[in-house]
C-alpha cells in the first residue's frame, strides 16, 4: 500500500513539473518570435465534423504567417451555452459561430461588419444573403449546404423504382415496394431535434413558395395558424406519419449515427432530415454505396419537390477583438488565397461558399447542383427562426411522434412557441 | 482585563482558522449566487450587454404556471422518490447478502462499487450505447420483447431508464455504507435472535432494519440531495427527450437560460429550486430523528 | 441444520455472482467494444472482438493528446484536494471546539452551498472567476474546487470532530502549545481516517467532473481534462463508436486503477466519513 502511495505521489510531482515547464516554453516561444508582432487568435466554433480540415487550414496558415497562432476549439452539443458563458465573462472568442439568418441579429453587439473586406466580395450571393444585417455583412460560412432526401439508388432500383418519387402518392407506393423487396424504406433520426427543422423547411417552402420569410414572420406575429396551410397541417404531418410507419422500429431513438449506419450498411433506402454532410461518413462504412439525392415529395404537386441549398451556419468575427487586424487577415486569406479556395473542395469536401472554386467530388453535391440547375431550389427556411425555437419545435414533434400530443395540440404548441421565443 | 484580552485573541484565532473556508465559499458560490439573484429580477438573454430590470415579473410568471418548470418539477419529484426507494432497497439487499460469509464477497463488493467511480457523463454514454445498439443485438439473439421496447424513445419508458441508470451508478456507494452499518451491529444481538428461533424475515424487519437506523438516515438524505440535482446522466442519456419527457429541474433551468435565451427567467427558476431543495431536505431531516446527522 | 445453511450459502453465492455479472456487463461491454474494428461495432455490439484491435488505442491516445490530459487531471485534482483538506479541517476543528453563535453562523454559512444547484450559478461563476484570473488555466481550476469542495468536506470533518474527546487538545493547550501547533501535531493525525474519506470522495468527484471543466478549461487542448476530451470525442466521432468507446475507456481507466490500488482505503474511507460522522 505504501508503495502505491509513493507511486501516486511521484506521479503528481512529475505532473507539476511537466505542466509547469510546458507553460514556460510556450511563453518563451511567443516572445522569441520577433520580427512581426506575435498574435494568437482564439477560434471557438461549432461543427466538430470539420475539426480535422480546419486543423489543416490552420497548419497551412502557420506557413504564411509564422507569428500568428490560431487556437481552435470546437464542441457540438453545448455550443450556445459555452459561447454565452464566454461572452459574459468578457472572454469573447475572436471567431465564433451562430446560425445564419435570424441569429445574425442576435449577436450584433459582438460581431464585426465585414462588408468592406475582400472576403465579402469573394462570397457567393446566396451565402451572403443570409449573412446580412441591413447592408452590413456579419458572417462568413464554412460551407454551402444541401438539404433533401438522401437515398440508396441500388435499393430503389431493386424495388423497381427507376426515378425518385416526386409526389406523395408515389412516395407512399415506393415505400410499399421497398418493404416488399425486403428493405427498410426510411430511417428517421427523430431523436435529434434538428432533423425536424430540416424536414419542416421543405414544407414551409411548399406552403408559401414566394415568401417563406414572410410566412415565418406571420407566425412569429401570431397572425396565422398552421391549419391555414394544407402543406403544413396535412402534408407535413402526413409525411412524419409515413416515416414513422415505414421507418425505424424505435423512431425516437434513431439519431444521426443510426441514420448513417442504416444507409451505410445498405439496410435502409431513404434518410430523412439530412443532407450533404453525411456522405463522407456513409462512404466510410461502405465506399460502394450508390447515393442518390432529391427533394421531399410534399403533395401531389411535383413542382414543390425541391432540394434546398444555402448556408445555415455562420462564423462571426468579434468586433472588439484585440487582434482584429490579424483575424481579418486570416479569414480574408481563407476566402481569397489559392489554398484557401481549394481547401473547401479538396480538404473539407464541402460546397465552396466562395466564387470561382471547384465543386468537390461528392454525389450529393453533384446531384444537388444538377437539381438546382434543372428545377431551381427551395428556400432555406431554417434561417428565419432561431435555434431556440427549433429545439422547442423538435421536442413538440417528438411528443407528437410518441403519441403524447395530438396533431392539433402539437400545432397549438408550435404556434405558441413561435410567438413566445421569437416575438421579442 | 486578562480575560478580555484572551477572549479577543481567541476570537481572532477562530476567525483565522475558519476564514479561508468562508472566503473561498463566498467567492466561488455566494458571489455568483447573488449575481444570479440580481439577474432573476431582469429580462436578459445572456447575450446583450445590458440586462433590463423588470422587478418581480419573472417570479410572477413562474407562479402563474403553464410553464415547463412545473412539469420538470413533477418529473424531478417522481425521479427522486423512485430513485430513493430503488437505490436504498437495492443497496440494503446487496449489503445484507454481502455481509454473509461468501467466498466472493470482497470481489463482489468492489464490482458493485465500480460504476460509482465512473464519470456520470460516461455512464450516460455507455448506457445510451447499450439501449440503442446493444438491445437491438440482444433482441436478435434472444427474441425477447423486453429488448425490443424503445427504452429511450418512449416517454414513459425513458423515465424508468433514467431512474435505472442513475440507480445503477450509485447503488454501490450506498451498499458500502449499509455494509458498514450492518457490521457495526453487535453479533450477540443476532445470535440471541437466532436462539429465540426468529425466522429470517422477522429477524430482518424486527432487528436488522431498526439497528440500521443511522445508516438509513444518512443514505436517504444523501440520495435525496443527489437525486434532486440530477443532471449529467440525463444530459448524456436523453438530453431531456424524447419530447421533453425527461427534463429535470436542473436541465430545465439550463434550457431556459441557454437554449431559450432567458437568463433572467432561468435565474428566477433556479432560485425557486434552491428554496425547494432547502425545504425538502429540512422536512426529510425532521421526519427522521435528528440525532444522526446534523445539518 | 448446518447442511441446510451451507446449501443456502451456496445458492446465495451463485445468485450474487450472477447478479454481479449482469451488473458489471455494461462496463465490460465498453471495454470489449473498444477493441473492435469499426465494422465489428456496427454489425454486432455484443459479439466478442475477433482480435484485439490495439490500433484504436494508438489513434485515440494520439488524437486526444492523452499524456498531457492525464497530467492536467493529476494537477487539477491534487491542487483541489490539498486546499479542500487543509481549509476544511482547520475550519471544522475551530468551529467544533469554540461553540458560539458566531461559529454556528460560520458553520451554516460554509455548509449551506451543498444545497445550491450548480446550474444556478453557472454563467455568473465564469464571470467572477475570470475577473479573479482563475479561468482558463489548470491551476486556476484546481483552486476553484476549493470553494466547491469545502462545504461537503467541512460537514464531514465537523461531524467526525465531535467524536474526538476535547480533553486531548485541551490538555495540550494548557501545556502552552499554540492552537495551530495543537491542530497539526495532535488533531490532524487523529483525523487520518476521515481525511482519507474526504480525499477519496473528492478525487472521484474532481477527476470525473464535467460541467466545471467544460466552462473553465475547454479553451485550449493544453488545459483540457480527460472526461472533457472523451465528451468532445464522442461528439466529434459520434458515428465511430469504436473510437468513442476507446476514448471512454481511457478516461475511466485511471479512476478504476486508482480504485483497485487503494480499494481498502476507499471503502473504509467512504464508511468512516458517512457513518461514524
Amino acid at each position: 500500500m505504501k508503495k502505491s502511495l509513493a507511486v501516486i505521489l511521484s506521479l503528481i510531482m512529475t505532473a507539476f513539473m511537466l505542466t509547469g515547464c510546458g507553460g514556460k516554453k510556450e511563453a518563451e516561444q511567443s516572445a522569441d518570435a520577433g520580427g512581426e508582432k506575435a498574435a494568437s487568435i482564439y477560434m471557438f466554433v461549432s461543427s466538430p465534423e470539420y475539426a480535422d480540415a480546419i486543423g489543416e487550414l490552420i497548419k497551412e496558415y502557420k506557413k504564411v504567417k509564422p507569428n500568428v497562432t490560431v487556437n481552435y476549439e470546437t464542441t457540438q452539443n453545448d455550443y450556445p451555452t459555452l459561447l454565452k458563458a464566454k461572452l459574459n465573462s468578457g472572454e469573447c472568442p475572436d471567431i465564433f459561430s451562430s446560425t445564419s439568418g435570424k441569429e445574425i441579429g442576435v449577436y450584433l453587439d459582438y460581431s464585426a461588419d465585414l462588408a468592406s473586406q475582400p472576403l465579402a466580395a469573394a462570397m457567393t450571393d446566396p451565402v451572403k444573403a443570409v449573412m446580412m444585417s441591413g447592408s452590413e455583412v456579419h458572417g462568413l460560412a464554412i460551407k454551402g449546404n444541401f438539404f433533401g432526401i438522401v437515398y440508396n439508388k441500388e435499393i430503389l432500383a431493386e424495388a423497381g423504382i427507376n426515378s425518385f418519387p416526386q409526389t406523395f402518392d408515389e412516395l407512399e407506393s415506393a415505400c410499399e415496394a421497398i418493404q416488399t423487396a425486403g428493405y427498410q424504406p426510411f430511417t428517421s433520426g427523430f431523436a435529434e431535434w434538428w432533423v425536424f427543422k430540416h424536414v419542416f423547411q421543405h414544407f414551409m417552402y411548399a406552403a408559401q413558395p414566394d415568401d417563406v420569410e414572410g410566412l415565418v414572420n406571420d407566425f412569429i406575429a401570431g397572425k396565422v395558424q398552421i391549419k391555414d396551410y394544407p402543406a403544413l397541417y396535412n402534408d407535413f404531418f402526413r409525411f412524419i406519419d409515413l416515416v414513422v410507419k415505414y421507418g425505424d422500429r424505435k423512431p425516437l431513438e434513431s439519431d444521426l449515427s443510426t441514420e448513417i449506419a442504416g444507409l451505410g450498411t445498405k439496410k435502409v433506402a431513404m434518410v430523412a432530415g439530412q443532407g450533404a454532410w453525411i456522405e463522407a461518413d456513409v462512404l466510410k462504412i461502405d465506399p460502394t454505396v450508390q447515393i442518390g439525392f432529391d427533394g421531399y415529395p410534399v403533395n401531389s404537386d411535383p413542382s414543390v419537390c425541391k432540394v434546398i441549398a444555402g448556408s445555415d451556419q455562420a462564423l462571426r468575427i468579434y468586433k472588439d477583438s484585440a487582434v482584429l487586424p490579424e483575424v481579418l487577415d486570416f479569414v480574408n486569406w481563407w476566402y481569397t488565397s489559392d489554398y484557401g479556395k481549394s481547401w473547401f473542395s479538396d480538404v473539407a469536401g464541402v460546397i465552396p461558399p466562395v466564387n470561382g472554386s471547384k465543386t468537390p467530388d461528392f454525389e450529393i453535391i453533384k446531384q444537388g447542383n444538377a437539381h438546382v440547375e434543372a428545377e431551381g431550389a427551395g428556400t432555406l427556411g431554417v434561417v428565419y427562426s432561431t435555434d431556440s425555437f427549433h429545439q422547442a419545435f423538435g421536442e413538440i414533434m417528438q411528443s407528437y411522434v410518441a403519441g403524447v400530443l395530438t396533431k392539433d395540440a402539437a400545432c397549438a404548441d408550435i404556434e405558441k412557441k413561435w410567438v413566445e421565443l421569437e416575438g421579442k | 482585563m486578562n480575560m478580555a484580552k484572551r477572549s479577543l485573541t481567541r476570537d481572532i484565532e477562530t476567525t483565522l482558522f475558519a476564514l479561508p473556508a468562508v472566503i473561498l465559499v463566498s467567492l466561488m458560490i455566494y458571489l455568483p449566487f447573488l449575481l444570479s439573484g440580481y439577474y432573476s429580477l431582469t429580462e436578459w438573454n445572456g447575450i446583450d450587454k445590458e440586462p433590463v430590470f423588470i422587478g418581480l415579473a419573472n417570479f410572477k410568471r413562474l407562479f402563474t404556471g403553464g410553464d415547463s418548470f412545473i412539469s420538470s418539477l413533477v418529473f424531478t419529484m417522481k425521479f427522486t422518490v423512485l430513485s430513493m426507494i430503488l437505490v436504498n432497497v437495492a443497496a440494503i439487499a446487496l449489503a445484507v447478502a454481502l455481509v454473509k460469509k461468501l467466498r466472493s464477497a470482497n470481489v463482489l463488493r468492489s464490482l458493485f462499487f465500480i460504476p460509482y467511480i465512473i464519470s456520470m457523463t460516461i455512464v450516460g454514454f455507455i448506457w445510451k450505447f447499450i439501449f440503442s445498439q446493444g438491445f437491438d443485438n440482444l433482441y436478435e439473439l434472444t427474441q425477447l420483447g423486453f429488448f425490443d421496447l424503445s427504452w429511450l424513445g418512449d416517454p414513459n419508458l425513458a423515465f424508468y431508464s433514467v431512474v435505472f441508470v442513475g440507480s445503477w451508478q450509485s447503488v454501490g456507494f450506498y451498499m458500502v455504507l449499509y455494509i458498514a452499518g450492518l457490521q457495526s451491529i453487535p453479533g450477540e444481538i443476532m445470535e440471541a435472535a437466532l436462539v429465540e428461533g426468529a425466522g429470517a424475515w422477522t429477524k430482518f424487519f424486527r432487528i436488522t432494519l431498526p439497528l440500521l437506523g443511522s445508516s438509513i438516515t444518512t443514505c436517504v438524505l444523501l440520495s435525496l440531495i443527489n437525486s434532486l440535482k440530477v443532471f449529467d446522466i440525463i444530459l448524456a442519456l436523453t438530453k431531456g427527450g424524447p419530447g421533453g419527457a425527461t427534463y429535470s429541474v436542473t436541465l430545465d433551468i439550463y434550457r431556459e437560460a441557454f437554449q431559450n435565451n432567458n437568463y433572467g427567467f432561468g435565474s428566477a427558476k433556479s432560485l425557486m429550486f434552491f428554496v425547494l431543495v432547502l425545504l425538502l431536505t429540512q422536512i426529510v431531516l425532521r421526519g427522521f430523528s435528528r440525532k444522526e446527522v446534523e445539518l | 441444520m448446518m447442511k441446510k445453511q451451507r446449501t443456502g450459502i451456496i445458492i446465495l453465492e451463485t445468485l450474487m455472482i450472477l447478479v454481479g455479472i449482469f451488473f458489471i456487463y455494461p462496463v465490460f461491454l465498453m471495454f470489449m467494444n473498444s477493441f473492435k474494428t469499426f465494422g465489428e461495432v456496427v454489425s454486432n455490439v455484443i459479439a466478442l472482438p475477433k482480435s484485439l484491435e490495439i490500433a484504436n488505442y494508438i489513434t485515440v491516445i494520439e488524437k486526444m493528446n492523452y499524456p498531457r490530459l492525464f497530467l492536467n487531471n493529476l494537477v487539477i485534482t491534487s491542487i483541489g484536494i490539498f486546499g479542500i483538506v487543509l481549509f476544511s479541517s482547520t475550519a471544522a476543528y475551530i468551529l467544533d471546539r469554540r461553540r458560539s453563535k458566531y461559529t454556528r453562523f460560520m458553520y451554516v454559512l460554509i455548509i449551506t452551498p451543498m444545497l445550491i444547484p450548480f446550474q444556478t450559478i453557472m454563467i455568473t461563476l465564469l464571470k467572477t472567476m475570470s475577473s479573479l484570473g482563475l479561468s482558463g488555466s489548470v491551476w486556476g481550476l484546481g483552486i476553484q474546487y476549493w470553494g466547491f469542495g469545502i462545504p461537503m468536506a467541512t460537514f464531514i470533518f465537523f461531524n467526525f470532530m465531535r467524536t474526538i474527546p476535547k480533553d486531548i487538545d485541551e490538555s495540550a493547550l494548557i501545556d502552552g502549545a499554540s492552537t495551530i501547533r495543537t491542530f497539526f501535531s495532535i488533531i490532524l493525525p487523529l483525523l487520518k481516517t476521515v481525511t482519507v474519506t474526504v480525499i477519496v470522495l473528492n478525487v472521484m468527484w474532481i477527476w470525473n467532473d464535467f460541467l466545471l471543466p467544460l466552462l473553465m478549461v475547454n479553451r485550449s487542448p493544453d488545459t483540457k481534462t480527460l472526461v472533457l476530451s472523451a465528451y468532445t470525442f464522442v461528439g466529434q466521432f459520434n458515428t465511430q463508436w469504436h473510437y468513442a468507446m476507446t476514448a471512454m475507456v481511457l478516461a475511466v481507466l485511471p479512476s478504476i486503477i486508482f480504485f483497485i490500488l487503494l480499494q481498502r482505503y476507499i471503502v473504509e474511507g467512504v464508511v468512516a466519513g458517512a457513518v461514524k460522522g
